[in-house]
């Protein structure tokens, strides 16, 4: 029996000495091993739902698409406020005197990149010309292609809605758009001018040519890769496809034939001292390569931040503790790798509305202010969003031209006594109605996700404490907006995020045309404030505009359709070895700015994840105790059976 | 045997079509068509834009039933019909998203979901044969009890906190292995190595209790007996005669479990971010994607029928006793 004993433990050192030797090879670095690129890592929480650009409508979507893609007018990345510059276009665009007719000059000499589909040059990328903004925006306007962004041009280029109307009829008949027809408003007088003719005034025209729904195609990528061509982007711009495996990662590269683009060389005040002009006119893109990880766990995502093996992230309210101290501050921890925090106010507004065709809520405006009073913001601030948010008094957020810091809502300041005190002169003292019975309200919400609950419950919570009852209801997304059509809907809460930086955006949300089915959800219909939105929205952001802009928030106000509820404010880390990070509120194409310290970057890497190596070896020594003992107590029992 | 095969093949046609049926159903509950068509086309969608995506996809037909169609084709040209139609001669068509044909990912997705599966269950199996024969070995003892203990506790904790604290033990706290991502190739390794020792050492419980009652059952029996008396030692005992005799429950349980080594693994593959096909069907599922869906399920259904099917013909090979008819 002991020369067995002795041969188990033979075999158990043997089998230990490989697996130490294993582990002393051992790496936590998830990436090929790098070269003498600069290469950006991140982190994509899932894959883009395809790279066609007249899909582009969400964020994460975008994000990828206008690193590749290119459009006419793009946002200068370090002034402020938000304006825009020409990116493909060569100036900005020449309006006639009754702000109909665009005029836009091309860029000569812009490329596309190289790729297979131009066969006529033999895969050479062809040059860019008018021509391929009229075939994208057709494009845009084409049922066919599930297009995101139609609603921005509906209804406002000469000829373009027949040419959407006709392609709904033609993808029901199973066929495809001719897109040889020619779209009155739309034309190339020449190989370097583009030409838009509007049916009414519409400034906000320069916004929707900034983004990537209205980008340069190349008609040969789309005939030629056909339904792939979601897969396959060939674009103008700073970066190129190198892969994309699915779940798995995205990879751009530096695009060689990216046409003369530099970093700029004005910004705001203090971007000088902040470093952030450094690079001025240097040739863009900074980086040879952006490399994503597609990680959908939020946990695995934010642990890879902290090793270093991703360039930024956001913080979750899991982890948030462990970033940031209670006074909003970086936690040591956190300071000591040297990683910095941005905070950033968003262009969000998130707000409860109530539908003013509902005979309780519609009709009665001190009931509306009620609520509205009795509406605890900071205690959502704090407890809902770690204190990322500030408390909305209006549907203009901060930052946009037309927000008034000084606005203060005399019926956003929570104050429980006052809320009783309205709903009594609203005819429902402590709640109770004229009829004898207390005041129920209906509130919905468009998604079970448990965030969602949980906001619906703090309102009840509200209202009960002056004496209102809440029935929340849960609704899919599909069904909340059917009820909004239906107008079934009594109070609920919603958000609104920009889609391009002016105040019409926002204040379009109660412009009483737009009712539901449209982004009015409230279906609020203020004659006045209808005839101030008409005039508001063809207005260049003069003092004029502001003036009228604050007497619509006034109004707004006033009338209590909506409860603002808050502005979010994004905090984002970078790790020390990115640089030019300056938040923007416009997702776009802005990783051609950004540059990393590559040395710095591994250097940190490698000091960061050492294997453990002691941690290790007491491991393997308890673990080889324990074999030991075993073999101890095995020869015992042996010896035990062994006596008859 | 061929009269017992084919007869067994028959029988899984009203099960594959049964199981689509019902997924169908099910899928057609959960993930209207109206909802998909808000999806796909964003938060600007009109009732018209929705009508009309609903239109051009034929998802506005009925399920069972359509009425407008008339005579014999209300009963044929029907989404149930349309969908099955395709399904049964593996058109599974391409993906929501990325228009990718959806055959092509399921081969493609293989290939990581079968490095990461085929190592789980071989290694799975030859360490659990070997931990339970030397459990069965000291019957009765401390090691034993010991055992138990130890496998009880492995059986009845979630894989989920074997995954979070391997990755906050090995990767994050030892910086072992990296906590996520995946390589082709040979570099493929460093990432398998944590998620494959988690698999395995999970299984280990239920596999050595089963293995250990399958094990003892035997030991109880008369040629064991007179094999001791013989003389015979009780390693030789254990690993020739015991152990042969044993097969059968032993290969229920992983013949049955091959093809399914091809379907991936759901939580392993989502949690360290590995591109195989159990990751695809959770992405599938958060996209409300039915084609892919539909499209595993079927191929589930097909590889449990076939997996049942081995698994008896197993049984002639160990058992010569077992006859098929």
């Amino acid at each position: 029996m002991r020369r067995g004993a002795s041969r188990f433990a033979r075999a158990f050192w043997f089998g230990l000495l490989p697996l130490g030797l294993l582990l002393v090879g051992c790496s936590n670095d998830p990436y090929p091993p790098p070269g003498d690129e600069k290469v950006m890592y991140g982190v994509l929480g899932e894959d883009p739902h395809g790279l066609d650009p007249v899909q582009a409508g969400d964020t994460l979507s975008h994000g990828i698409i206008s690193q590749m893609y290119e459009s006419l007018f793009e946002y200068h990345y370090l002034e402020r406020p938000y304006a825009l510059k020409p990116c493909l276009a060569e100036s900005m665009p020449e309006v006639s005197a009754d702000g109909l007719v665009y005029t836009i000059r091309i860029k000569r000499g812009v490329h596309f990149q190289d790729d297979a589909c131009f066969v006529a040059t033999g895969g050479k990328g062809r040059e860019l010309t008018a021509g391929d903004f009229v075939y994208a925006i057709k494009r845009l306007a084409d049922f066919a292609n599930k297009p995101r962004g139609w609603w921005l041009l509906q209804g406002k280029v000469v000829g373009l809605d027949e040419f959407n109307e006709e392609s709904v009829e033609t993808a029901a008949a199973g066929g495809k758009m001719d897109y040889d027809q020619p779209v009155a408003g739309l034309s190339a007088p020449d190989r370097y001018t583009l030409q838009i003719r509007l049916k009414e005034r519409y400034p906000q025209l320069k916004y929707a040519l900034q983004m990537s729904y209205t980008a340069a195609v190349p008609r040969e990528a789309v005939e030629y890769y056909g339904e792939d061509f979601v897969n396959r982007p060939v674009g103008t711009g700073p970066f190129r496809l190198k892969e994309w495996r699915k779940r798995w990662k995205l990879v751009l590269e530096r695009n060689p034939t990216h046409r003369d683009d530099f970093y700029p060389d004005r910004g705001e005040p203090g971007d000088r001292e902040a470093g952030l002009l450094d690079a001025a006119g240097s040739k863009l893109p900074l980086v040879d390569e952006v490399y994503y990880t597609i990680v959908s766990e939020a946990q695995p995502a934010w642990l890879l931040f902290k090793q270093g093996y991703r360039d930024a992230s956001g913080i979750s309210k899991d982890n948030f503790n462990q970033a940031i101290t209670p006074a909003k501050e970086l936690s040591d921890e956190f300071e000591a790798k040297g990683i910095r925090l941005t905070k950033f106010p968003e262009m969000v507004v998130y707000y409860v509305a109530f539908n003013m065709k509902n005979p309780v809520v519609g009709t009665n405006k001190k009931l509306r202010q009620a609520m509205s009073l009795a509406y605890d913001t900071e205690w959502r601030i704090e407890h809902f969003a770690n204190g990322r948010a500030v408390s909305a008094q209006g549907p203009i957020p901060p930052g946009m031209f037309g927000y008034d810091p000084e606005l203060k809502n005399p019926y956003k300041q929570f104050d429980p006594e006052k809320a009783r005190q309205k709903l009594a002169e609203a005819g429902y003292p402590g709640g109770i109605g004229p009829d004898g019975e207390r005041l129920e309200i209906t509130y919905d919400i468009g998604s079970a996700v448990p965030a969602a609950r949980q906001a619906a419950l703090v309102f009840a919570g509200d209202m009960e404490a002056i004496g209102i009852k809440v029935d929340i209801q849960t609704n899919t997304w599909a069904e909340f907006l059917r009820k909004n059509k239906d107008g079934r809907l009594q109070v609920f809460g919603v958000g609104w995020i920009l889609d391009y930086p002016d105040p019409e955006n926002f204040l379009q949300l109660l412009y009483g045309p737009n009712k539901a089915p449209g982004p009015n959800g409230s279906n609020y219909d203020n004659p006045e404030f209808n005839r101030l939105f008409e005039r508001m929205k063809a207005m260049d952001d003069t003092p004029e505009r502001l003036v009228i802009i604050r007497k619509m928030v006034d109004i707004v106000v006033e009338d209590a359709p909506w409860i603002p509820g808050t502005h979010s404010v994004s905090y984002t880390l970078h790790h020390q070895w990115v640089k030019n990070v300056k938040p923007h509120a416009i997702t776009g194409g802005n990783l051609k700015y950004r540059d990393v310290d590559m040395q710095l970057c591994k250097r940190l890497r490698r000091q960061w994840n050492r294997p453990n190596y002691g941690a290790v070896g007491v491991f393997l020594a308890v673990t080889a105790c324990a074999a030991l003992l075993l073999g101890a107590l095995r020869r015992g029992s042996a010896v035990r059976s062994a006596q008859p | 045997m061929t009269a017992y095969i084919v007869r067994r093949v028959l029988y899984t046609i009203p099960l594959v079509l049964g199981v689509c049926f019902f997924t169908f159903v099910l899928f057609d509950m959960v993930f209207s068509p109206r909802e998909l068509a808000i999806q796909e086309l964003g938060k600007h969608a009109d009732e018209q834009q929705i009508a009309d995506l609903m239109r051009s996809r034929g998802w506005d037909k009925g399920l069972f039933y359509n009425a407008e169609a008339g005579g014999l084709k209300s009963l044929t040209d029907t989404r149930f019909v349309n969908h099955m139609s395709k399904l049964l001669l593996f058109r599974f068509g391409r993906t929501a998203k990325t228009h990718e044909p959806i055959g092509r990912k399921i081969r493609e997705g293989m290939v990581p979901s079968l490095t990461l599966t085929v190592p789980i269950f071989v290694l799975g199996l030859i360490i659990g044969i070997c931990l339970s024969l030397m459990v069965a070995y000291f019957q009765a003892t401390y090691l034993d009890l010991g055992a138990v203990v130890v496998c009880v506790a492995f059986m009845s904790i979630s894989i989920l906190v074997y995954i979070l604290a391997g990755q906050w033990l090995l990767a994050q706290h030892l910086r072992l292995f990296p906590i996520y991502g995946y390589a082709g190739g040979i570099h493929a390794g460093r990432f398998l190595i944590l998620p494959i020792a988690i698999a395995v050492i999970k299984g280990l419980g239920g596999d050595v209790r089963f293995y250990r009652t399958v094990l003892l059952e035997e030991v109880g029996r008369d040629y064991v007996r007179t094999a001791r008396a013989k003389g015979l030692g009780e390693r030789l005992i254990l690993f020739k005669h015991v152990l042969k005799n044993a097969m059968i429950p032993v290969l229920t349980r992983t013949v049955l479990a091959i093809p399914f080594l091809f379907m991936g693994s759901l939580l392993l593959e989502n949690f360290f971010g590995i591109p195989g096909l159990g990751n695809m069907t959770i992405e599938a599922v958060a996209n409300g994607d039915t084609r892919v869906m539909a499209a595993m399920v079927y191929l589930g259904a097909l590889l449990f029928a076939f997996g049942n099917l081995m698994t008896d013909i197993s049984y002639t090979l160990v058992d010569p006793r077992v006859r098929l008819r």
